[in-house]
């Protein structure tokens, strides 16, 4: 028999899940999209006349715009506010030599899988008017009158913050183990105090793989339902929840495809950017270093 | 004060920091916990309880359970096909040679990179549109809901294992046949068990997905078939019934024995390094 000779195609393998996946994807992503192109008649019924109507409303209608904008900016508030939380605890967790790091990461592991309808309830009840949160605030003279999260942008970010801060230690916590640990003594050896050496060595190291968790993170955040549409409370309208509400509540197909298309490609040049500031940034670097 | 040298202070912010993070993070789930053991009324809930009382464990209504029991069998159903079509996927891509296998992948991770809301709206229409071709409608039936699940969470059981085989060596399968042992054989009593934990945590990854979804079976759901999710997104809208926070307690207790449970049978390296 010759070497590695396991008479498999595995070519032949792949093909009927590939078929199946991708079968899926286009079958419902192709009736959907479709969809965008054509003008809503009322009631789910579509026109028959190819138009491109509903993208020259969302590009005129200053509603759906700010709606786009208001997207963008909340994952980006959310993204940068748990790497500013979630970075030291990554790497806290990577760099305690004692067992108890397992147990916390099974911890957090488990935290970012109970859904987050769980962590929104909990968090209407710490908000809520009559809780004892509010009435300590209250008590010492901090706030006047209760604080609320709900029909806020502000809450909206702490409820997409709790969507997406467990994960985010997870992803960030492979990217500090990826950093050698004799790097980091090295510079200390050589004089640097360890805050010099966080900035200077392992934040430099880490860069790569914090824009790629990062990215992972804010698109996460981008197509973000629940936690909008449960905190904003009707007020905090973003894409995903406007598409609902088109889909479901208008039954405007087209134009809930035509949305969609748009959150779909703003994501998509917004990553495209991103990683292409970051092939830049590592170049000029190279050529300095 | 000897004791206040630099490491010390290192060691204590390290600490308070993931102090702060763990009550952060937790606090909600706290929170639900123990008004959950609360008497607070009907649309009042108190925490931290004033009394500790069992009331609302007993009052859970038999809907709610149905909804749990639904969407456990969803997960465990999505678990077992996504699994049956990931497999062979992950296989099939580490080990064939053709170009552009990137672009293949990319097809495979794919559901899991759409907001689910847009894969949720999607289906609801993809199944319209079928069942006005076929006069078969999948909309708000639990196989309509099986098929939009097992579409996301299929790329989590490719992801974990192709990272085990990546590293696996190909000489543990070419000295099986050297050996004698037929193809098959050599799948089953080399291959199989050296995947089983990335097919372990592709799986848990996969059923906590499936699980905790909500947008999917939002839109995909019934008034006859509804995943719990669902049931909580709905009556945290209109009319909340504190049982709920009893049935909440029990999924929260859930998942955190699963992942304990999964730390001392497997290790989190395990699960953490499939997570790519």
């Amino acid at each position: 028999m010759e070497r590695g000779a396991m008479h498999i195609k595995w070519e032949w393998v792949l093909i009927p899940p590939l078929l199946l996946s991708f079968g899926l994807l286009v079958a419902s992503q192709f009736v959907f999209l479709r969809g965008s192109f054509f003008a809503d008649l009322g009631v789910g019924r579509l026109g028959n006349t190819f138009s491109l109507g509903n993208y020259q409303r969302i590009f005129s209608d200053g509603f759906y715009l700010s709606s786009l904008w208001l997207t963008v900016k909340l994952s980006a508030i959310t993204t940068a506010s748990t790497l500013i939380i979630g970075f030291p605890v990554a790497y806290i967790l990577a760099r305690m030599r004692s067992k108890v790091s397992l147990y916390l990461l099974a911890t957090i592991t488990a935290a970012s899988f109970v859904t987050i309808v769980i962590k929104l309830l909990g968090l209407n009840i710490i908000f809520s008017s009559s809780s004892q949160l509010n009435a300590v605030l209250i008590g010492i003279g901090l706030v006047s009158e209760p604080i609320t999260i709900l029909g806020k942008t502000e809450g909206v970010t702490i409820g997409l913050m709790y969507f997406t801060l467990a994960f985010f230690v997870i992803l960030l916590y492979g990217v500090v183990l990826s950093i050698p640990r004799a790097l980091e003594e090295a510079s200390q050896i050589l004089g640097a105090s360890r805050l010099r050496t966080y900035w200077r060595v392992v934040v430099p190291l880490a860069l790569p793989g914090l824009v790629g968790s990062s990215l992972i993170v804010f698109n996460l955040c981008l197509g973000a339902f629940t936690s909008a549409v449960l905190l904003g409370a009707g007020k905090v309208l973003t894409l995903p929840v406007l598409i609902q509400r088109t889909v479901l509540l208008d039954t405007k197909y087209g134009m809930g495809g035509a949305l969609s298309v748009v959150l779909l490609v703003a994501g998509l040049l917004i990553n495209l950017v991103s990683l292409y500031a970051v092939t830049r940034l590592k170049a000029s670097r190279g050529m300095t270093a | 004060m000897r004791w206040l040298t630099e490491k010390n202070i290192e060691r204590a912010l390290a600490v308070l920091w993931m102090l702060l993070f763990l009550v952060f993070l937790l606090g909600p789930l706290v929170v639900v916990v123990g008004a959950s053991f609360g008497s607070g009324q009907r649309g009042m809930i108190d925490f931290p309880p004033r009394e500790f009382t069992l009331q609302w464990y007993f009052a859970i209504a038999p809907m709610h359970l149905r909804a749990v029991g639904t969407s456990l069998l969803l997960a465990s159903c999505s678990v077992v096909l996504a699994v049956l079509v990931g497999v062979p996927a992950a296989m099939g891509l580490v080990r064939s040679r053709f170009a552009r296998k990137g672009v293949v992948a990319a097809m495979l991770r794919a559901p899991v990179q759409l907001p689910a809301v847009i894969v949720g709206v999607a289906f609801l229409q993809f199944y319209y549109v079928i069942g006005d071709l076929s006069g078969f409608y999948l909309t708000g039936s639990w196989y309509g809901m099986l098929i939009a699940h097992v579409f996301v969470t299929t790329p989590y059981v490719v992801s974990s294992v192709t990272a085990v085989l990546q590293r696996f060596n190909h000489q543990f399968e070419e000295a099986a046949l050297i050996l004698g042992a037929s193809p098959w054989s050599t799948i089953r009593r080399v291959t199989l068990p050296v995947l089983a934990p990335g097919v372990l945590s592709g799986a848990t990854y996969a059923f906590l997905v499936s699980f905790s979804d909500l947008p999917i079976s939002l839109f995909l759901a019934s008034e006859e078939v509804k995943t719990f999710p669902v049931v909580l997104f709905q009556s945290m809208d209109y009319d909340f019934n504190p049982s709920l926070l009893a049935v909440a307690t029990l999924i929260i207790v859930g998942s955190f024995t699963l992942m304990l449970v999964f730390q001392k049978v497997m290790g989190m390296g395990t699960l953490l390094r499939s997570n790519k």
